[in-house]
């Protein structure tokens, strides 16, 4: 539905647009999350997005995704400007707490759009992203470049025309001449990023090294390349792609309801806390409300969840800067909690537990038991930790005023989660806009001032006490009911109502087998995983798979800061800032 | 009067049947062997994993390494960073077409004798990521020693995985010099555990009942029950119980 309502329905960020001369305003979308979304024209994109993050009252000064669509397959829907290609901006004001999508419609096979990269520094990884995977270019800026792929390959893999499965392509074959090209074309050349090998100084050179791929401090296949003066870090090029697993293009195969499993796997070690804002996404568009039981299922799942990340992050951190044994006493209570898991869901890393509209079973017997000796164990185990790593001078003197930034900064490059909260704004979406039944939970938002590798770990570590504390609540208050939602859309359907007639038997064939049909419609879900707010945005043309999936993760946006967090520091504190960040490849690359 | 005359050891406490005659002192301090078997039985019991991971697996291979499982037991904990150390590469995780020649690169910088381990459904066949950027299985491009199925495979696979890399490079045999002996490497023919595992398999009907599951950890346990002499969930120490009784 497009809306042409009257104009007092709008929302005020619409009027505030079309009131503006000039504002190219197109169209305004009703979506199904209700997300105010406006179309606007490509030359007045620009203008408009300057006049939204600067001039407009109560501004939306953070740019929390951009990628775009393919619309050249999509089934014509009633009214929407769509071109061959649209791309999108989500924007988002800490002051009015709400989101904004922008979206401008192309035309053409090779489009381009004016870069906003003088607006947002973090546009910049965005914009190389969707050129690399739709081939649109950004006009105005210095160079545009592949990001996930790599720079030898053919093609743009999200455009709907570049085949899907690698079986398509021919047999994968690596012989020497080949091996040597793509080692060729991983040859780091100062001079391709503007950067000069030579000081002022004369008879004084910058170093380069190169950290990573396969380097134990990079925590997996990331690499930086870091122009050093003596020690000192001048400049950092960060080289991600290495874990690239095509998650976005996966979604346009897998069913809505045969996705849940790739959405374990974007962030592997925060299990079920992918399932939930992708669950919620397709539970909007769907129209299922989700029973109390398993909404206070999931919320328990989660935190714990939360807690396995923690605890991976706060053992590998304190190795990061020296530390090596409190990394064994993490893993073990990780372990802890993953014989909960395991208990509840069969899984450990990848539960693959969330249904559409539920879970997929109730609780089992004596689970709460499991869950009550955890809660019970675990508060002076975190005691213990804190004087083992937070107490210890070597630990702070690593970190304390290490990578620091400012709150402005963190807004201007899309930093959530505690990266965020660390300089001083206690945001989180769980207390700020709260869903699945968080509004319910008694928490606090932990913050923290200075906003470096220190803060980030008390953020992080006082988070861990407030997942306990959700837990126990949960654990006192697991509410009576059924697990599911009886809603005809829920996946897989509930078994019992089949064996009664043929209709609630072939409902239940195609549900299971062909999988449910979503009507048409937009919508994401922004949530508070564990190392900051991932969303996913699906679009549904009204079939059986996702027509579009965007996966906005935290981690791709940290990463983009590191060279402007590390530059100015030492060596050695870089291993400190990627430690403090918290991030996992695959949460960067999808 | 020294020992190999009367064939006692003088002064020397007869331990547990021993008869101390000379030949229960040699039975119990000599190891005679092939030097080709000695030097086999000291790969298999010292294999150097390189400390390199992908994506999810590596985290459970990490996990094998802390000591809740502790792969010292085995004496593979040497996790080695450069590739020239080290003796086992565990391709851990989906294997990129980015990431491919990498892994290769390191492959080739590793010394003779090397094994590959392929962890994972995505490193085995590409899993369940049938994708452009990724590898339908790291043997298109290496010999694979080993194959751990998963997604990610739990510890506990990652250990019968290496005991299976033991048994193999166990029953390798290898020249010994340029003149001795064949000069190519003999490597074993290793059953397929599908097949062997197949009747026990079978036989497995029913899932066991929670009280029937192996005690594996404390929290494995139904409520109020415990075991004489075993500690309790909530009975273990911290650090400052252990310093008030150490005292």
């Amino acid at each position: 539905m497009i809306g042409n309502a009257p104009p007092a329905e709008r929302p005020l960020v619409v009027e505030e647009v079309a009131r503006r001369p000039g504002s190219g305003l197109l169209s305004v979308q009703d979506t199904t999350d209700g997300i105010p979304t406006i179309w606007v024209t490509r030359d007045a994109v620009h203008e408009l997005l300057r006049f939204l993050r600067s001039d407009v009252p109560r501004p939306y000064r953070m740019l929390f995704d951009l990628s775009a669509t393919d619309e050249r397959m999509r089934r014509p829907s009633d009214g929407l400007p769509l071109g061959t290609f649209t791309v999108f901006y989500q924007l988002f004001s800490f002051e009015r707490n709400e989101w904004l999508r922008v979206k401008v419609p192309l035309t053409g096979d090779a489009p381009s759009v004016p870069t906003v990269t003088d607006l947002w520094p973090n546009a910049d990884w965005y914009e190389r992203e969707t050129w690399d995977m739709f081939g649109i270019r950004f006009d105005g800026r210095p160079s545009l470049r592949r990001l996930l792929m790599p720079p030898w390959w053919n093609g743009h893999p999200l455009r709907k025309d570049h085949p899907a499965r690698a079986t398509e392509m021919g047999r994968f074959q690596l012989p020497e001449e080949r091996h040597d090209m793509t080692q060729d074309a991983l040859q780091f050349r100062p001079e391709d990023w503007g950067m000069t090998r030579s000081h002022q100084e004369p008879d004084f050179d910058y170093m380069f090294i190169n950290l990573g791929p396969a380097h134990t401090g990079t925590h997996g296949v990331l690499r930086l390349v870091a122009q050093l003066a003596g020690e000192e870090i001048i400049d950092i090029v960060p080289d991600i792609g290495f874990h690239h697993r095509a998650k976005e293009k996966m979604a346009e195969r897998q069913t809505w309801h045969t996705f849940i499993p790739y959405t374990d796997r974007v962030d592997y070690l925060q299990g079920t806390l992918n399932e939930l804002p992708y669950c919620l996404a397709v539970e909007k568009l769907a129209g299922i409300d989700v029973p109390p039981r398993a909404q206070v299922i999931r919320v328990m799942m989660c935190e714990l969840y939360r807690l396995a990340s923690h605890l991976v992050w706060y053992g590998t951190f304190a190795q990061d800067v020296g530390a090596l044994s409190p990394v064994f006493y993490m893993f073990n209570d990780r372990e802890r909690i993953h014989a909960i898991t395991e208990a509840i869901c069969g899984g450990r890393m990848h539960p693959n537990w969330f249904r559409i509209g539920g879970v997929a079973q109730d609780l089992p017997e004596g689970w709460d038991q499991l869950v009550r000796q955890f809660v019970e164990y675990f508060p002076a185990r975190l005691d213990e930790y804190e004087r083992l790593v937070m107490d210890n001078p070597i630990f702070k003197e690593r970190t304390v005023g290490i990578g620091a930034f400012t709150l402005e900064d963190a807004i201007a490059w899309g930093a959530t989660g505690p990266m965020l909260r660390a300089c001083g704004l206690p945001w989180d979406l769980r207390k700020v806009q709260p869903y699945s039944g968080y509004e319910q939970f008694d928490f606090d938002v932990p913050s923290a001032g200075n906003g470096d590798c220190y803060d980030r770990a008390v953020v992080h570590v006082l988070e861990m006490r407030q997942s306990l504390r959700i837990i126990r609540q949960c654990l006192e208050g697991m509410p009576p009911g059924p697990y599911k939602s009886d809603h005809p859309r829920a996946t897989p359907p509930l078994k019992e109502h089949t064996m009664h007639d043929i209709e609630t038997l072939i409902h239940h064939f195609l549900g299971v087998s062909w999988g449910p049909v979503l009507p048409p419609g937009e919508a994401a879900v922004p949530t508070e995983s564990s190392k900051g707010q991932t969303s996913y945005y699906l679009t549904s043309d009204g079939s059986q798979v996702s027509y579009r999936t965007r996966i906005r993760t935290p981690s791709f946006a940290h990463i983009q800061m590191v060279p402007f967090m590390a530059r100015g520091e030492l060596l050695p504190d870089l291993l400190a800032i990627l430690g403090s960040v918290d991030f996992v490849l695959s949460d960067v690359d999808r | 009067m020294p020992w190999w005359r009367n064939g006692r050891m003088q002064g020397v406490k007869v331990r547990d049947g021993g008869d101390g005659s000379l030949a229960d002192a040699v039975g119990r301090s000599v190891l005679l062997a092939r030097l080709q078997d000695l030097l086999a039985w000291g790969r298999k019991h010292s294999l150097w994993p390189l400390n390199f991971g992908l994506s999810c697996c590596y985290v459970e291979m990490a996990t094998s390494i802390t000591s809740t499982y502790d792969i010292a037991r085995f004496g593979a904990e040497v996790i080695r960073g450069s590739p020239r150390q080290a003796d086992v590469l565990i391709v851990s995780g989906t294997v990129f077409v980015k990431v491919a020649p990498i892994v290769k690169q390191l492959y080739e910088q590793m010394l003779e004798p090397r094994w590959v381990i392929s962890m994972g459904s995505c490193a085995n066949s590409g899993g369940m990521f049938d994708v452009y950027s990724v590898v339908q299985g790291v043997d298109s491009f290496l010999p694979v020693d080993v194959y751990m199925p998963g997604c990610p495979p739990p510890p506990h696979a990652f250990m019968e995985t290496l005991l299976l890399l033991q048994e193999k490079v166990g029953r390798e045999r290898r020249p010994l010099s340029w003149i001795v002996g064949p000069q190519e490497v003999q490597k074993p023919i290793m059953p397929s555990m599908r097949d062997l595992k197949r009747p026990e398999r079978t036989r497995e009907r029913e899932y066991p009942p929670m009280d029937r599951l192996p005690l594996t950890d404390g929290l494995w346990r139904r409520p109020g029950e415990s075991r004489p002499g075993e500690r309790t969930p909530n009975d273990w120490r911290t650090v400052d119980d252990w310093k008030r009784t150490a005292g």
